[in-house]
């Protein structure tokens, strides 16, 4: 077999002198690849990482596949990743993802979910890896945005708005400054009678301005409060909304369920829960339900804490849920 | 996040008029809506497909590894991009069965590139048997 069927990954993990030090640095590159916006003090990072990990290669050809997204190279790294690193060894990388992850502000939306990736890789739980982030970067790790809902763009367009107004409104502070000064400057050049009446020309005009500024916040206030008001209205009546066509939906589905032949988004999304495809039978399904149930009951994580019982019920809820789904559903009877 | 495009039932690379069709003919208000707001304005699209990926390649990660229920695969993300679970293909035993091939076909492969030699060296032993047994 000629040596290039190997891929460029596999040829440098055969090489390295440490594979999982290898796989890591991967995994770093590739969270530097799914940045918003990398910066040039990231790479130095990663260099000096890689001056404390023995993998003996060059780093270049690493932040190349990251660069690509070559799916295949990191599903190779992950499966070594989590072959020699479970739990507690696996700190410390987390933390230098961590790191990396959040130089530039919070972690990036595709960074959020790979380090949720990661951790879920090393068998850390979702307590453990807040607490590394909080340790990391001093804030508690924060829930990842959704940009498929239209809330999330009205909002980020409100804030760089908002943001916009800031900027506009500290500009013309500045020139305000600028001018108070300069006035300051060709007065104390004036005479002194002078200086005295303009003096007082310019303690009205202050007076005026600040009137003046102080109506134009009430005014801004009164604004923002009635648009405050608005967006909350709206919100409101759109969760209503939400309510009533799913309502309608639901009605709508238990009504067309038999008469149509394909699985509905509803029932396809059941039967994976359950880990099964579209040809399963009404046997199969009871089997993996009693399987799976078993596997996340509750009660097995009962030492293991409230929060990872909280976890296993909520997923056990889920696969209850997706159960009773199909158990009603008229393809299955 | 939610998978738009699978909610829709268009493929993830439509084109703009394929997706105000699926828009249009959406009868869930609020899902019709979002896509409204999202897809059709093509820097939100831009920015949605990008993350649209990622998570696409990592629930196929997450098939691959066996982590389709691991505790941070949850709500939205994980009912739309999950999928079925698929421990078939370890790249670590691809390697590793390259790797078998090559040191398989290594050891023998210095008689086989030369399979003339011991031809000729058959025939040799055979010619001069048949000599031998002329001669006698």
């Amino acid at each position: 077999m000629p040596p290039s069927s190997f891929t460029p990954f596999e040829l440098l993990l055969l090489k390295s002198r440490n594979q999982t030090d290898t796989a890591a640095l991967l995994m770093l590159a590739w969270i530097l690849a799914n940045k918003a916006r990398a910066l040039p003090e990231d790479r130095d990072y990663l260099d000096t990482l890689a001056g404390d990990f023995h993998h003996g290669h060059a780093l270049a050809p690493l932040i190349e596949t990251a660069h690509a997204q070559d799916m295949a190279a990191i599903q190779l790294a992950a499966e070594v990743l989590q072959k020699d690193w479970q739990g507690e060894p696996a700190h410390p990388f987390l933390r230098q993802a961590i790191a990396l992850a959040t130089s530039g502000g919070p972690p990036s939306h595709r960074n959020h979910h790979v380090l949720r990736f990661l951790a879920d890789l090393l068998g850390v739980a979702p307590g453990a890896l807040s607490a590394l982030f909080k340790s990391v970067t001093g804030q508690p790790l924060p829930r990842p945005e959704d940009p498929s809902r239209a809330g999330y763009w009205a909002e980020r367009e409100h804030r760089h708005q908002r943001r916009a107004h800031a900027d506009d409104t500290a500009q013309a502070r500045a020139e305000e400054d600028a001018r108070h000064r300069r006035a300051s400057e060709t007065r104390r050049r004036e005479e002194a009678e002078a200086r005295a009446r303009r003096q007082a020309e310019e303690e009205a005009r202050r007076r005026d301005e600040q009137t003046r500024r102080h109506r134009e916040r009430e005014r801004a206030d009164r604004a923002r409060r009635q648009r405050e008001r608005a967006q909350q209205r709206r919100h409101e009546e759109e969760a209503a909304r939400r309510r009533r066509e799913q309502e309608r939906e639901r009605q709508r589905g238990q009504e067309h369920d038999g008469t149509r032949p394909p699985p509905s988004f509803d029932t396809a999304h059941a039967l994976r829960v359950l880990g099964l495809d579209d040809r399963a039978s009404r046997g199969e399904i009871k089997r993996a339900y009693r399987r799976l149930a078993q596997l996340h009951h509750p009660d097995r994580f009962h030492a293991q804490g409230e929060s990872r019982m909280a976890l296993a019920s909520r997923q056990f809820q889920r696969i209850q849920k997706a159960y009773e789904h199909l158990m009603q559903d008229a393809r299955f009877v | 996040m939610r998978d738009l495009y699978k909610r829709l039932g268009v493929p993830a690379d439509a084109s703009p008029e394929t997706l105000d069709t699926a828009i249009e003919a959406c009868r869930h208000t609020a899902l019709r809506q979002d896509a409204d707001a999202v897809l059709r304005i093509p820097a939100r699209r831009e920015a949605y497909d990008q993350l649209h990926a990622t998570l696409g390649d990592l629930g196929r990660l997450r098939a691959r590894l066996g982590l389709t229920h691991a505790p941070h695969w949850q709500d939205d993300v994980a009912n739309d991009f999950s999928q079925d679970s698929d421990r078939s293909l370890s790249r670590h035993q691809e390697l590793a069965d390259k790797l078998d091939a090559l040191v398989a076909g290594g050891a023998p492969s210095a008689a086989s590139r030369r399979p003339w030699r011991w031809l000729a060296a058959l025939l040799i032993t055979a010619l001069l048997g048949l000599l031998a047994g002329l001669w006698l």
